[in-house]
Formats: structure tokens, sequence, C-alpha cells
């Protein structure tokens, strides 16, 4: 027979237990592996995918920040432009203010400065004026300056007007008739008792009460001062030397006009 | 020369009886078994997959592919069936190449076997899918009359399934049988590569037979579904 039931059953519980086993050992793992290889694929995908949105979410935001930027960049440039306007005429003003302050601070030290020049010029024009006068009567005509300063001040006295003979008068009383004479030259003492004799002539005082005292000033350049009580009695040669000043300073003056007409043409 | 290797017995103790058809079917167990256990107790399921695992899963989905075509439904419940049939037929097939070995799938014993287990599966899974009575009902479809015609074409497609896959194995072990004495040189081998393709042709044609069987006998509970949801 060529069919043996006896292997055909034997087949049929060996191939059922092939079934079970191959279930077991094969199928089962195999099917489970790829269900889970999937579903990492899936979940995989998922997550680029949702990787990709919240790239492309984030990129549009920066794009919007960058748009936002681009359009607040005039603004604020406009805004930094004003400031530096108001900085630049504040630091303008500031430097003009301080150029305004050293200008003056130059100016005053120019004046400061031309003042003492005048001040030493005058003293020095004064006396040399006064050397050179002194010489000449001295050479030419064998007088003496000096003396005749003196003579010419005791003529000055003598002339006084009557009020001012008895202001004289009743300074030296207050001053318990004590005067002072000063001058830039020498004052011999014969000289200062002759001048406190004509003094007492004109005031008509006791001679031995008057004492006058010689202060040698070399600021007075050429002339006399009498003083007491407050009162002066002065001839010196200041209104001469005030001319002369006027005259220097008129000169400087238009001098450095000149000056200036030639620098405003020059930068023209 | 023996036709069958049913009738080569190894071992006997009283009825108890070892022939060569059980031994080599006990054989294919023990490989098909260990391989599989030795393949699948470290499987990955991210990274690179082992050589093997590609084979099994190439193997697995190609299966299911099959199955899903043939019956348009989830392969999962055949699965098991289905692709040890193949498995078993192609594997035994294959192993013929091997010198002393004997396919069991060359006796119709097991053939008979494995027909007897898709006959069994076909209202097996019929019921299973439809219920009882509904897959009683076909018997007598379109009339009562038909009942002893379906019942025929069901026996008889039994029958013609055991018999295609025997008649092929066998033919091809005695030709090559044959030819050793008429040609003992060249012919034979490539005799045997045609029989390596023609074991393989066998083997998707039995499982395949298989599951239009029972996709059929589940089938038409599906149309009564899809006609219910209408």
């Amino acid at each position: 027979m060529i069919i043996d039931w006896y292997t055909v059953i034997f087949q049929i519980i060996n191939f059922l237990v092939l079934v079970f086993l191959l279930r077991y050992f094969l199928y089962g793992p195999i099917i489970r592996a790829m269900d889970e290889r999937e579903r990492m694929i899936v979940e995989r995908e998922q997550q680029a995918e949702s990787s990709i949105r919240e790239a492309a979410a984030e990129a549009e935001s920066y794009r919007s920040r960058s748009e936002t930027l681009r359009k607040n960049e005039d603004l604020t440039m406009e805004k930094a432009r004003v400031a530096a306007d108001e900085e630049k005429s504040k630091l303008l003003n500031a430097a003009r203010k301080e150029v305004e302050q050293a200008r003056k601070r130059w100016e005053d030290a120019f004046e400061r400065e031309k003042e003492s020049f005048i001040v030493e010029l005058r003293l020095r024009i004064g006396r040399q004026a006064c050397a050179v006068a002194r010489r000449c009567l001295s050479d030419l005509a064998d007088a003496d300056l000096e003396e005749i300063i003196r003579n010419r001040f005791v003529d000055r006295l003598k002339a006084l007007p009557e009020g001012e003979q008895q202001k004289l008068a009743s300074a030296l009383k207050k001053a318990e008739y004590k005067a002072s004479v000063s001058a830039a030259f020498d004052f011999p003492p014969a000289a200062v008792k002759d001048l406190a004799t004509m003094i007492n002539k004109l005031i008509d005082a006791d001679e031995t009460k008057l004492e006058v005292r010689y202060i040698n000033n070399p600021e007075l350049v050429c002339g006399l001062e009498l003083a007491a009580g407050g009162h002066r009695v002065a001839w010196n040669i200041d209104h001469y030397l005030a001319d002369v000043e006027e005259q220097i300073l008129k000169g400087l003056e238009q001098n450095g006009n000149d000056t200036e007409k030639e620098e405003g043409a020059g930068s023209d | 020369m023996s036709i069958s290797p049913d009738q080569i017995i190894l071992f006997q103790q009283g009825w108890f009886t070892i022939n060569a058809t059980i031994a080599f079917t006990w054989l294919l167990i023990i490989i098909l078994s260990l391989g599989s256990w030795l393949i699948t107790r470290r499987l990955s399921s991210e990274g690179t997959l082992t050589r093997w695992q590609n084979l099994l899963e190439v193997l697995i989905s190609g299966i299911k592919g099959q199955i899903r075509e043939v019956s348009r439904q989830e392969p999962g419940p055949y699965l098991p069936f289905v692709g040890t049939l193949f498995i078993f037929i192609a594997i035994s097939n294959i192993l013929a190449i091997v010198p002393g070995y004997i396919p069991p799938t060359s006796s119709l014993s097991t053939t008979a076997a494995l027909a007897i287990c898709v006959f069994v599966a076909v209202p097996v899974f019929g019921i299973a899918q439809r219920g009882i009575l509904s897959y009683l009902k076909q018997y007598i479809q379109p009339t009562f009359f038909m009942l002893p015609f379906n019942l025929i074409g069901e026996i008889s497609r039994t029958l013609a399934l055991a018999v295609r896959l025997y008649g092929n194995m066998m033919s091809g072990t005695i030709i090559v049988a044959i030819l050793l004495t008429i040609t003992p040189i060249v012919f034979p081998v490539v005799m045997q590569a045609l029989g390596l393709l023609t074991g393989l042709i066998q083997a998707y044609i039995f499982a395949i037979l298989a599951m239009v069987y029972i996709a059929s006998a589940s089938k038409a509970h599906q149309e009564l579904e899809k006609k219910g949801e209408r």
C-alpha cells in the first residue's frame, strides 16, 4: 500500500508540532521585531516631522524678528542722529564757552599786562624826560631842575586861591602842624627849611610849631607833593605823562586795527 | 530501488516503528526549530540587522504578502499554518540535494498528512471566521441537492493536493534514480538542479492552494458582512 496510515498519523502530529514550534520560535519574535521597528520608524518620522515643524516655526519667528529689527533700524538711526546732533551742539556750546572764557582770561591778562606796561613806560618816560631836562638845564642854562621845581612849587603854593590856602592851614592845624613833603629827587635840609618858612608865612603860623619831613618817593618821577592831615597839594608832571599815555594808547589801538584788517584781508 | 521512504524501517519495537519518513521529518523539525531559535534569540529592532534576521524577515514578509494578496485579509491568523506548510515543504525539498537524504515529501503518507491537515484547517478557519451554521450552509448552496457535489469537491481537492505534491516529489527522485543508471555523469546534476526549482514551486503551489481553500471558506462571511454594512 502506498499510503501508510501509521506514518500519516505520525506526520500529522509532526506537522502540528512544527507549526507550534515555529509559531513560538520564528513567527512570534520576527513579527514582534518587525512591528517594533515599524513603530520606531513611524515614531522617528513623527519626531522628524515635529522637528521640521518646530524648525520652520523657529525660522519664521527669526524672520519676523529680523523684519522688525530692520524696520526699527531706521527709527533707531534717526534717534541716534538726533541725539548725536544734540550732543554735538552741546559740546560745541561748551567749547565755545570755554574758548570765550579763555579769551576773556587772555584779554584780562593782556589788559593787566598793558596797564603795567603803560605804568612802567610812563615812569621811564617821565624819568628820562626829567633826566634830559635836568641835563639840558644844567648844560645850557647852568640851572638846577630840582631847584627850579622847588621854586615853582613854592610859587604855586603862593598862588593858591584863598579857599585852598585856608583848607591847607586847617589841615596843618588838624595834623598838629606836622607835614610831609615827598619827591623823587633829593631834597636838601636847607630846602626843606626854606619850604617850612614859606608855608609858615603863607598860613601865618608859629615857625617853631611847623615840622616838615622829607619822604623820598620815586613814583612821583618829577615833582613835589605836600601832605598834611589828609590834605594834599601836588605839583608834578602827571598830566603831561597822562597826555603821553593817551598818545601811546591811541597809537597802539591804531596798530591793532591795522593788523586785524591785514589778517582779515589775508584770510579772504 | 525503494519507491517510498516509508518502507525503509530504521527502528521497530512491536507496533512502534520508525521509518525514514518520520526520522527525516524529525530531523527537519530539529533543524528548523533550532535554526529559528538561534536566529531569533538576538533580534534587533534598530540599527543594523544580521544577515540571518534579514533573510527571515524577507521570508516572513513575503509569505505575509502572499497571504494578504490571496485572502484579501490580514495574514495574522493564517501565517503560522500556511507559512509552516511552505517552509516545511520547501526545506524538505531543497535538502534533497544532500546525498543520502530522502525528502519526506516524496512519501505519499507525508503529502496525505499535509493534505488532511489542510482538509481539517479549511472548516476550522471557516467556522472560526463565520460561525458553524453559516459555514455548513455553504454546502447546500445554491440548493440542497448540491450537497453531494460540494462534499465530493471538498474531498477531491484534498486528494488532488496530496497527490500533486507526492507525484512531483516522487517523480523527481525517481527520474534522478533512472538517469543515474543511463547517464551517470553530468545529466543527473542538471536534473537535481531542476528538482530544486520544482521543489520550491511545489511548496509555493501547495501553500497558495491551501490558502485559497481556507480563504474561500471564510470569504462568503466577509461578503455577507459587506452586504450588511451597505
